[in-house]
């Protein structure tokens, strides 16, 4: 299966310089570094969640809380207006003289509506605000950046001093350094 | 800023790296299953085939192969269902609530947790549903229109209460659970040599590569996740008291219930993840990602918990006598002193006083005395629902309808058939998914504060 949405795939793109670490400590060193010295990041792939580096590389906040909350109120809005439905406006059924409308008793249901709807809907979001798509092709710029190696990938400009992005991926402790371009990785000194 | 912590014991020991990690964790995955898994899954299926067999026997002949009657309608069934509903529960507490309060030692054993709970639901579900009877018409309980056959539901019934909780519960559990999973499953992906492990891992992994950004909103979706699933869970054990409290019979009219119920849910669920990862560690080698320290801290849940449930007991027991209320009074004595003395003591044993032994360094850092006490603990529990359900039902307000209850073979069977279900999804899922968070433990490695 192709890629969601083209634009976004690396092999489209300029080409990438990628510095792979193997310190955590070493790569948020360099990355902000790398960000203090003018240079946009591209992104950094991790195996696992390194604390910080969204903020290092100005990745904008989460609109996830939001989106949960829009969900909630669908979700509730959903649960109530089914069981008012149901059972005040459809077929009104007296159950022991209880009061028909808007009853504690509704509450049980409304509440697991309304998490069910918040759980699915920002799931569903999350999915598609990453390009988390069953079948997808996935793209690694190395095939251990899900193991134990810290990947940065910067995407060239025609303005950047490719050296000098390399010599400070270097001095702050890459192990190695790649570029990519248009499919074709060539393994840099 | 970033400090080594020098006080708390380390969560991994063995100075492993994240390869090392990596390694570890995948290979009952990317190798042939060992012996011991083949004789445990084998064990699993003769189990399943106990469950298909008397599956078999009720749908073809009827629930009256079990022994419930009109007085005694709930039996081994819905004892069996909360029983299996309660372990579920666990799960969720160690995902979730341990999250909130960023206790890290739960990362080691909360993807088992996870999975215990996903079949543990479906194990519970199986004896509603087919206590129903007519399981064909069980789509009845669903918000369906009338003409469908069945009137609208009636929200004011527990019951209906159940059908909500139990199915977002379990849809909610198993959601947070692949989340948590597709980064792992990207790196079997990237490992597996095979080319139908590579599909289905491939699709299962949905594209992961690990980017920042994901990892950000992964992070974020997780908490909310956990958010919502703290109160779920507390939801779906107070419901499922309900099932009881809103009733009538003595002994099920109480407001103690709900707290009750989630601290049993709590209680049984800590025995049961005790016994699946004494045995896991054991037998997978995971001795450096489940620690003893990881042993002490469940212990000390399971203590904290039963001593709880024992308040509970013991509360019960005060609230018959200082209500004044006869019946009340009736049932709780009919419990401790009539014909089922030996399900109530043999409860007040396991969950109160056995787990009291916690309290005792050596008990909780010694993996078999915990295995026997998870063991217990389980028991334990399952007696406390059939205390509940039967002692409560067998004797209620009318004489002449007082009857004895013990289950037909076709209900033991159900039950243990169901250990049956359990065992084979555990052991497909110890040998097809990492049983530890790989991702979540490399971020630990370090014992940062």
């Amino acid at each position: 299966m192709a890629i969601v949405d083209k634009k976004l795939s690396i092999r489209n793109r300029n080409k990438i310089l990628v510095g792979v670490w193997q310190d955590e400590d070493n790569l948020v060193a360099a990355a902000t570094a790398l960000t203090h010295a003018g240079i946009h990041i591209h992104d950094i792939y991790t195996p696992y969640p390194v604390h910080g580096l969204d903020r290092i590389i100005n990745a904008r906040r989460s609109k996830l809380a939001r989106i949960a909350f829009f969900f909630a109120l669908i979700g509730l809005t959903l649960m109530t207006t089914m069981i008012w439905y149901m059972s005040v406006y459809d077929w009104p059924m007296n159950v022991g003289n209880k009061p028909l409308r808007f009853t504690p008793s509704w509450s049980p249901v409304m509440f697991e509506g309304t998490v069910l709807c918040t759980a699915f809907g920002m799931s569903f979001f999350f999915f598609w605000r990453n390009r988390l798509v069953h079948g997808i092709k996935n793209e690694l710029l190395d095939i251990r950046q899900t193991d134990d190696r810290l990947i940065v990938a910067i995407e060239t400009t025609a303005d950047m001093d490719e050296k000098a992005i390399l010599t400070m991926m270097k001095k702050n402790g890459a192990i190695e350094l790649r570029s990519f371009h248009k499919g074709v990785q060539t393994i840099l000194k | 800023m970033i400090h080594d912590s020098i006080l708390r014991d380390r969560l991994v020991t063995g100075d492993k790296t994240p390869s090392d990690v990596t390694r570890d964790i995948l290979r009952p995955i990317l190798n042939n299953p060992s012996k011991s898994w083949k004789i445990g899954f084998t064990l699993s299926v003769i189990f399943l085939g106990i469950f298909g067999i008397s599956l078999l026997n009720t749908l073809w002949n009827g629930i009256g192969v079990w022994n419930i009657n009109k007085s005694v309608m709930w039996g081994w069934d819905i004892t069996n269902f909360v029983f299996w509903i309660g372990i579920g529960h666990a799960g969720t507490l160690i995902s979730a609530v341990l999250l909130l309060f960023r206790q890290k030692w739960r990362m080691s054993i909360n993807r088992s947790a996870e999975a215990m709970t996903i079949f543990a639901v479906i194990c519970a579900a199986m004896f509603p549903v087919f206590h129903m009877g007519r399981v064909w018409v069980g789509y009845w309980a669903l918000p369906l229109p009338n003409a469908f056959g069945s009137l609208w539901v009636n929200f004011n019934s527990p019951l209906l209460w159940d059908v909500f909780a139990i199915s977002t519960y379990f849809s909610v559990s198993l959601l947070f659970w692949y989340i948590g999973l597709i980064p792992d499953i990207a790196t079997i992906r990237d490992k597996v040599s095979s080319k139908v492990g590579k599909a289905m891992y491939g699709f299962f992994s949905m594209g992961w590569t690990g980017s920042t950004r994901t990892w950000a909103r992964y992070e974020l979706i997780s908490l909310i996740l956990a958010g919502l699933s703290t109160p779920l869970v507390l939801s779906v054990h107070t419901i499922v008291s309900t099932d009881f409290a809103t009733s009538l019979v003595p002994g099920w009219h109480t407001t103690i219930f709900p707290p009750y119920f989630v601290a049993g849910a709590i209680f049984s669920g800590f025995g049961m993840v005790a016994s699946l990862l004494v045995v896991a560690r054991k037998v997978m080698n995971y001795e450096n990602y489940i620690t003893i320290g990881h042993l002490d801290a469940m212990c000390k849940i399971i203590m904290v918990t039963g001593s709880i449930v024992g308040i509970a007991y013991l509360t019960e027991f005060f609230i018959a006598w200082y209500s004044g209320n006869e019946y009340e009074q009736y049932a709780f004595a009919n419990r401790a002193f009539g014909p089922y003395w030996w399900a109530y003591w043999s409860m007040m044993s396991c969950n109160l006083i056995a787990p009291q032994v916690f309290w005792f360094r050596w008990a909780r850092t010694t993996p078999w005395f915990i295995f026997i006490m998870s063991i217990v603990v389980n028991v334990g529990m399952w007696f406390e629902r059939f205390v509940i359900i039967v002692t409560s039902l067998h004797r209620d307000y009318l004489p002449s309808s007082w009857v004895m209850y013990s289950g037909s073979l076709t209900e033991v069977g159900l039950f243990l058939g169901t250990f049956g279900i359990f065992f084979t999804f555990f052991f497909l899922f110890a040998k097809f998914l990492p049983v530890i968070n790989m991702s979540e433990i490399k971020s630990i490695m370090r014992n940062r504060e």
